[in-house]
């Protein structure tokens, strides 16, 4: 079920009056009320992968009970690993298993041999990546002794499948959620209609400024040699909008609908075309994902490699990001995409001094003197978006060759002022939030008002053709 | 002789540059500026050269706490 369907304008009406109608026993009521619906949305695409979900979600919860119960290292370890491997055989058979198999054949192509065709035909369940991090996260948390596993199968099963994050993120964390939902919750006006405003500017990014923006972004990366290098780079800066304010604007409406429910879920989005770096752009940027994988790849192989100095430190960020590329998608330019963004961010760390201060400095306040290095940090991201928007590696390559036939000469066709003026709407909701505008300024009337004239100017300007959201490839 | 909070915080404010840093037992990486996943590294590495030490990497990922690091350390021969 999409966020922007007529379906889910039924269902959340639904779901949030059985929710809140609560007779006794409040905290189990609810949990069923989240299970349900949770698969009900899930199931909604294809009520097979609700097998899948289901047998994920019972695999990690009887290995956290399992690492519990054992004291014994050897058999704790047998358990962590054994787990972990389950989810990602799962995980890579879904996800990733023609990839590998299209690569080998090609390179056996290449050496001469020429291996029979031989490709699984599976779909691709939506959000795997999403609920299969959850669970990880889970069970090598309890490993370490950072949580204690839930005894309540109902509790956890919400925790993998809650429906607002169940698709797209944002990818919460055990220690973060199972608490909230182990509690009943109360209804408070102020945070549901704070969730409304969520949802509403959520709607109006997703609807109005990225699917407005898709139009003239599918046109200009799927003809790039019909336009002038102007445009290609004009593209390029459309994709980045369009991308941030498509995924940014799914976590909103995420956030928004799990407000209305009384859970207070991760933050994904802090601003990030506004950084200064790229390690500040990857501190501000699908935050619960690079979090996920500073906790869970990063750390443990930079701690393996910390013999090795600053090179080994290096090297953990390399395989971290080309990681991550590869977690966006099976293909080779995400790869490419994720490798660009680990060398980015490597001058970073090869500084002697200033280790300190760039940790710091992420948070510091904006100033005027921080422009060219928004500047420079935002060309370079727009660089990876190339490889990331681009179909192949040869696509993303042969784009960025056309940049320089006329790069000072625009199509104005496709560059329209409306569009641009969107851009500097996205902007300026950015640059309000970063201010604090957005944050505990006005009552629940001034609120309430404002969401109702942004879902206004979405119904009037929006695009409702049912488009999906572009991480829920991912 | 045990080692002691004191004998952490040179270590801390070397590698973190900031001659102000405060730790106690309960001090965690969100409660000292500048101790982020990056820095945490450079920390490890520095305490296990001071004191001659080293960690197996799950000690390491148990860690919540400068508590932790200290029990860690005085329990290592």
């Amino acid at each position: 079920m999409l966020f922007n369907s007529l379906t889910f304008l039924v269902f959340l009406p639904v779901v949030f009056f059985l929710y809140w109608m609560s007779p006794k026993r409040r905290s189990e009521w609810q949990n069923s009320v989240l299970l349900l619906a949770s698969y009900v949305f899930y199931g909604w695409w294809d009520w097979r992968f609700l097998l899948l979900l289901a047998g994920s979600t019972l695999l990690d919860y009887f290995a956290g009970i399992g690492l519990d119960r054992n004291t014994d290292p050897g058999k704790r370890r047998l358990w962590l690993w054994g787990t972990v491997a389950l989810n990602l055989v799962v995980l890579g058979l879904f996800k990733y298993f023609n990839f590998f198999v299209d690569s080998a054949t090609r390179l056996l192509e290449s050496l001469g041999y020429h291996p029979a065709p031989w490709a699984l035909n599976l779909i691709l369940p939506v959000g795997i990546s999403f609920y299969t991090f959850h669970g990880l996260s889970y069970v090598i948390d309890i490993y370490f002794g950072r949580i204690r596993p839930t005894r309540d199968p109902l509790v956890y099963g919400v925790f993998v499948a809650y429906f607002p994050l169940l698709v797209a993120g944002p990818i919460e964390r055990a220690t973060h959620l199972l608490p909230k939902l182990a509690k009943p919750r109360v209804f408070e006006y102020p945070m549901a209609v704070d969730g409304f405003r969520l949802m509403a500017w959520g709607f109006f990014k997703k609807l109005v400024i990225a699917d407005t923006l898709a139009v003239e972004v599918n046109e200009i990366f799927n003809n790039f040699t019909d336009f002038r290098g102007g445009t290609l780079m004009i593209g390029v800066v459309y994709f980045a909008i369009q991308v941030y304010c498509d995924f940014s604007g799914y976590t909103d409406i995420a956030r928004g609908v799990s407000r209305l429910l009384g859970i207070e879920v991760l933050e994904n989005f802090r601003t990030p075309y506004l950084s200064r770096s790229i390690p500040e752009f990857w501190s501000r940027w699908h935050i619960s994902l690079s979090s996920w994988l500073n906790d869970y790849v990063f750390t443990p192989l930079a701690i393996e490699f910390r013999d090795r100095g600053r090179h080994g430190i290096m090297a953990a960020v390399l395989i971290t990001f080309l990681l991550s590329g590869l977690w966006h998608g099976p293909a080779w330019h995400f790869v490419i995409w994720g490798a660009l963004h680990g060398l980015f961010y490597l001058p970073s760390i090869y500084r002697k001094k200033g280790l300190r201060s760039l940790s710091v400095r992420k948070d510091a306040p904006l100033s005027f003197q921080d422009t060219p290095a928004i500047l420079q940090t935002f060309i370079l991201v727009c660089l990876g978006y190339v490889f990331f928007r681009a179909t192949s590696i040869q696509h993303a390559l042969d784009y960025l060759a056309h940049f320089s036939s006329e790069p000072f000469s625009f199509d104005t066709f496709h560059i329209r002022s409306s569009l641009n003026m969107l851009i500097l709407v996205s902007f300026g909701i950015d640059f309000l939030q970063r201010r604090g505008y957005f944050t505990g300024r006005y009552g629940s009337g001034f609120l309430l008002a404002e969401a109702l004239a942004i879902s206004f100017a979405t119904a009037l300007y929006g695009n409702f053709g049912s488009v999906e959201f572009i991480y829920f490839q991912f | 002789m045990d080692k002691t909070i004191s004998d952490l915080m040179p270590i801390f404010r070397d590698v973190l540059e900031d001659d102000t840093i405060q730790l106690s037992e309960s001090s965690t990486a969100r409660d000292v500026p500048g101790w982020d996943s990056l820095n945490h590294i450079y920390i490890v590495v520095a305490i296990e050269k001071r004191f001659k030490v080293k960690f197996k990497s799950t000690q390491i990922q148990a860690w919540q706490c400068v508590g932790d690091i200290l029990k860690d350390l005085n329990e290592n021969p």
